[in-house]
């Protein structure tokens, strides 16, 4: 049925709102950026509608009233009344023409109610809570109730500090019972083990006897908790949230490529954690434990120079320096027998500016790395541990079938003098690419130690994927740029323009000098998957 | 007397005054520039034909300063604008962010800022006449100023903690009520003050060499006061009827009988004469404030959304915790918009400009610093008099550095 615009708008505070059929006001409200306070609605999760937060009311339609007591001052006695009912906004359905008071006393006098209870047992744990500065009861309570604590008896005391897994401890003293966790086990993992047990301000949330919060998305608990009661075991009193900021990333954990916020402390150049970014086309609102844990491996054994030389022999040096000896290795080879070992693992840019490095030395010899497959879902997890394997395919031009077993099959048959290898291989690689620790010219390129720098006889460090600006193209062919969250170490380059610097000590031109004309030379060589950037639509995506 | 030239024979060439022109540096270390302050003087003789005024040099950035922190986080910088006074820039500043959050601070502690303010005012006015007179030779005076300035600081010690950058005022009302003895405090040393300022006088009002040097020297006239956009004490020496206090009330001054000294001549001697008269109208003030003060009740408004809440409850309870957090980390928000409120500074009109972006962090703070208003008009007085006469003519204008430069 055709709908004229204004029927298919609602009025929230006088302010036309469209909405889509089906939309609750709250969503409606949401999807235009008018934010109606909620504890327990999730744009991703199903209505609970207990927390009472969202209680708006409905102004057009039948009116329905309360009846109540009301204190008359006058004559010193509670008076029967009436006031109007309020309804949740996050259940109650859109309907057109609908006129909608989410300012008036009523409303206002509701929430700071919903407030006070929230906090009428809430421990005094702001100063060791990790969720301090995010946390909706902090921001609610200056933004509607504002008023100090009435009830002068002890609160009720319930458990703290429960282990419910690997991943996630628990406060049920901090926990106002939205339960949005409990929806996220059962709506988005589909394992529902995490329940609510007895009444009132008894209520705690309760593992399924016998189990623990150990499946693939038990962050996402934490992620949904709008207060302290879930905390991350991983970022547990490792920083102070108002000191983070975040920058747009996308996580390198699989082929899904999930939009993420890398929370960074600008003083000390550390990312603390990674933060699902909504974006409705990759990731809705979700992101897997391991890749929320991503940002660990761009930390760990990073290279902050170059390195020449094997074993005992093995000394550091300036990144400039690492360039030149690559250099002169390089040249004292025939550049037809020299073989290049793209990344899965690394941005287009990166593989791009290799792929021209092996075009103009006149090399053939192509090869990929990437991670064997690991357990895949339907939710998010793709079978596909790289993030960039499309990338590498459209940076290439073509399909490079070619792997790390060619490649040591190539150099047991001679025909390989010299590698070139971008990125990390994982150390279990180590055994089978001791071969290439005959070789004098291998070249790598690396933000982290891995099996490769140990059998590289140069060592060009680069930055990590924190560190740069860069695309990974997911498994549906979508290009997704990310950006710099903390600042390379001093001298420290991206790959690609290590490369460049790379071939220009050969003698030889890749074509480019910035990342805007690598781009645009990327662009135009391989037009085959039509790009499309997934930056407008996650900026499409609101805050929850 | 006859002038020495006219005894000479030219002709004979048996003594020759060299009178070219000059150029003198005058500061911007030199013990009668108060604070840090560089004037080049075009000399003949002894007499001033030009000055160029230099200030800058104690330039701090404090507008831009500000814009880093809270609301509440401004006050120290406050305090330093006019270090002599500084309890009646933390009222002014207080007062304009008060303004645009629409807040009304209880009736006790307006009349509490209303007596500090006035206080404050004392010792600035007192610190200005005593320099002066010493650089003009009377020591005395001086040191015996300096003495009652300190009692009255032992009472600003008592109330706020500190004896100079009290930093003690906060949006909203003040970091703590009155000590217990406050009024008995006050209303002791309000009789040194009486004492002292006629010890002053005596010392000083009939004494030739005072008399030559200030009256007549440094002389600015009303037109010239009121297009330079001068205020205070200066602008009152000069016939300009004008104070804050009484012209536009704030606080609870318009419930105060008091009156506002003007000046004839806008000479040297008629600013220190203003400055007196205007430390006995402030012992006026500070009376019948202490007589209408409640004797009990709040100095600040009864908002966690802007004043701390107790400690005790802050440890206690969730309510005072989330309200110390959110003021600590995030500050004071006033609503988006701004004002322009002014006070009535030792010297002059002190008005503080204030932009709010609806952050916790002011978006703009621009103060209008009276000195520097007043410091403009300096380069007019000082020009055709002596050399000598720019110290009681810059001592009168009270420039000081904190808030001139900012």
């Amino acid at each position: 049925m055709e709908h004229s615009p204004e029927e298919t708008k609602i009025t929230i505070d006088g302010k036309p709102v469209p909405f889509e059929p089906g939309d609750t006001i709250i969503r409606a409200a949401w999807r235009q950026g008018i934010e109606i306070p909620h504890y327990c609605w999730h744009p991703g999760l199903s209505v609970a509608a207990n927390c009472r937060m969202c209680l708006v009311h409905i102004k057009s339609g039948r009116q329905m009233e309360m009846p109540i007591l009301k204190w008359n001052a006058k004559k010193k006695a509670f008076l029967p009344e009436t006031k109007p009912k309020l309804q949740p906004a996050c259940q109650i359905e859109a309907q057109a023409g609908m006129e909608i008071d989410t300012a008036g006393p009523d409303v206002a006098n509701a929430r700071a109610s919903v407030q006070e209870f929230l906090l009428l047992n809430h421990p005094v744990d702001c100063p060791i809570c990790d969720q301090a500065g995010e946390c909706k009861l902090q921001d609610y309570w200056l933004d509607h109730q504002t008023s100090l604590k009435r009830k002068r008896t002890e609160p009720v005391h319930k458990p703290k500090g429960v282990r419910f897994g690997p991943t996630i401890v628990y406060d049920a003293e901090r926990c106002i019972m939205c339960t949005r966790c409990i929806r996220v086990c059962e709506e988005l993992v589909g394992d529902p083990v995490l329940d609510m047990r007895e009444r009132g301000n008894r209520n705690e949330i309760v593992l399924a006897p016998g189990r623990q919060l150990d499946h693939r998305y038990t962050l996402m608990t934490e992620h949904v908790c709008p207060v302290g009661a879930l905390t991350s075991r991983d970022f547990r009193f490792k920083a102070r949230v108002w000191f983070l900021k975040a920058s747009p990333t996308v996580c390198p954990g699989c082929a899904t490529g999930c939009n993420a916020h890398a929370d960074h402390d600008p003083r000390y150049g550390k990312v603390y954690r990674l933060r699902p970014r909504d974006n409705p086309q990759v990731n809705q609102h979700w992101m897997c434990d391991d890749g929320m844990m991503t940002y660990i491996s761009a930390h760990e054994g990073r290279m902050y120079g170059g390195l020449i030389g094997r074993g005992d022999e093995r000394e550091g040096c300036s990144p400039t320096e690492s360039i030149r000896q690559a250099a002169a290795r390089f040249s004292a080879v025939e550049s037809s027998r020299i073989a290049v070992v793209l990344s899965a693992l690394r941005s287009s840019e990166d593989n791009f500016a290799a792929v021209r490095f092996a075009e103009t030395l006149g090399t053939s010899k192509l090869y990929v790395n990437a991670r064997p497959d690991w357990v895949g879902d339907d939710i998010l997890r793709s079978a596909d541990q790289n993030p960039n394997r499309a990338g590498v395919t459209h940076a290439a031009g073509r399909e490079i079938d070619r792997n790390l077993n060619d490649l040591m099959r190539d150099v047991a048959a001679k025909e390989i003098e010299a590698v070139l290898l971008l990125g990390s291989a994982s150390t279990e690689f180590a055994q089978q690419l001791s071969a290439l620790g005959e070789l004098e010219a291998i070249v790598n390129l690396a933000s982290n130690e891995s099996a490769f720098t140990t059998v590289a006889s140069v060592v060009i460090p680069t930055v990590s994927w924190l560190e740069d600006f860069g695309t990974f193209r997911n498994r549906d062919g979508l290009d997704q740029q990310f950006r710099r969250a903390v600042p390379a170490p001093p001298g420290v380059q991206p790959a690609w323009k290590a490369i460049a610097t790379l071939a220009a000590e050969m003698g030889r031109e890749l074509g480019f000098s910035n990342i805007k004309g690598l781009r645009a030379l990327l662009n135009e060589s391989t037009s085959s998957v039509s790009a499309q950037s997934s930056d407008s639509a996650a900026a499409a995506g609101a805050t929850v | 007397m006859e002038p020495i030239d006219d005894l000479l024979d030219e002709e004979e060439g048996a003594l020759e005054l060299h009178t070219d022109p000059m150029r003198l540096n005058m500061g911007p270390s030199h013990p009668a520039m108060h604070g840090t302050i560089r004037m080049v003087l075009d000399l003949e003789g002894e007499t001033v034909l030009n000055v160029d005024i230099q200030p800058g040099y104690l330039h701090r950035g404090f507008e831009k300063s500000c814009e880093r922190g809270t609301w509440n986080q401004v006050f120290p910088y406050a305090d330093r604008l006019n270090y002599v006074s500084p309890m009646l820039n933390n009222v002014g500043f207080a007062l304009a962010v008060e303004k645009l959050c629409e807040l009304q601070v209880p009736e006790r502690g307006q009349y509490y800022r209303v007596i500090l303010g006035e206080l404050s005012r004392i010792c600035d006015h007192f610190t200005c006449n005593g320099a002066t007179a010493m650089e003009l030779g009377a020591f005395t005076p001086f040191l015996w100023i300096l003495k009652v300035r300190d009692w009255i600081w032992d009472i600003l010690e008592k109330e706020s903690g500190a004896r100079l950058t009290h930093s003690f005022g906060r949006v909203g009302g003040m970091a703590h009520p009155p000590t217990e003895h406050f009024i008995e405090d006050v209303r002791g040393v309000l009789v040194e003050i009486r004492k002292v300022t006629i010890e002053t006088e005596t010392m000083l009002l009939k004494n030739r060499i005072f008399l030559d040097r200030t009256q007549g020297t440094g002389i600015l006239p009303k037109e010239r006061a009121i297009q330079y956009g001068v205020t205070g004490p200066v602008a009152r020496a000069s016939g300009l009827d004008y104070d804050v206090r009484r012209d536009d009330p704030y606080l609870v001054y318009d419930r105060f009988d008091f009156e506002v000294p003007v000046g004839e001549d806008g000479d040297n001697w008629d600013r220190f004469m203003v400055r007196m008269e205007e430390i006995r109208q402030s012992i006026r003030i500070i009376e019948q404030a202490l007589e209408q003060m409640p004797g009990s009740g709040p100095v600040s408004v009864d908002d966690p959304r802007f004043l701390l809440p107790a400690k005790n409850e802050v440890y206690d309870t969730i309510e005072a915790t989330i309200s110390h957090f959110k003021l600590v980390m995030e500050g004071v928000k006033p609503p988006p918009g701004q004002v322009y409120s002014h006070t009535e500074g030792a010297n002059g009109e002190l008005g503080f400009f204030i932009v709010s972006d609806g952050s916790g962090t002011p978006y703009r703070v621009r103060v209008r610093p009276p000195c520097w208003y007043n410091l403009q008009a300096c380069r007019e007085m000082i020009i055709g008099d002596m050399v000598a006469d720019i110290i009681p003519t810059f001592g009168s204008v009270n420039m000081i550095g904190g808030e001139c430069d900012r």
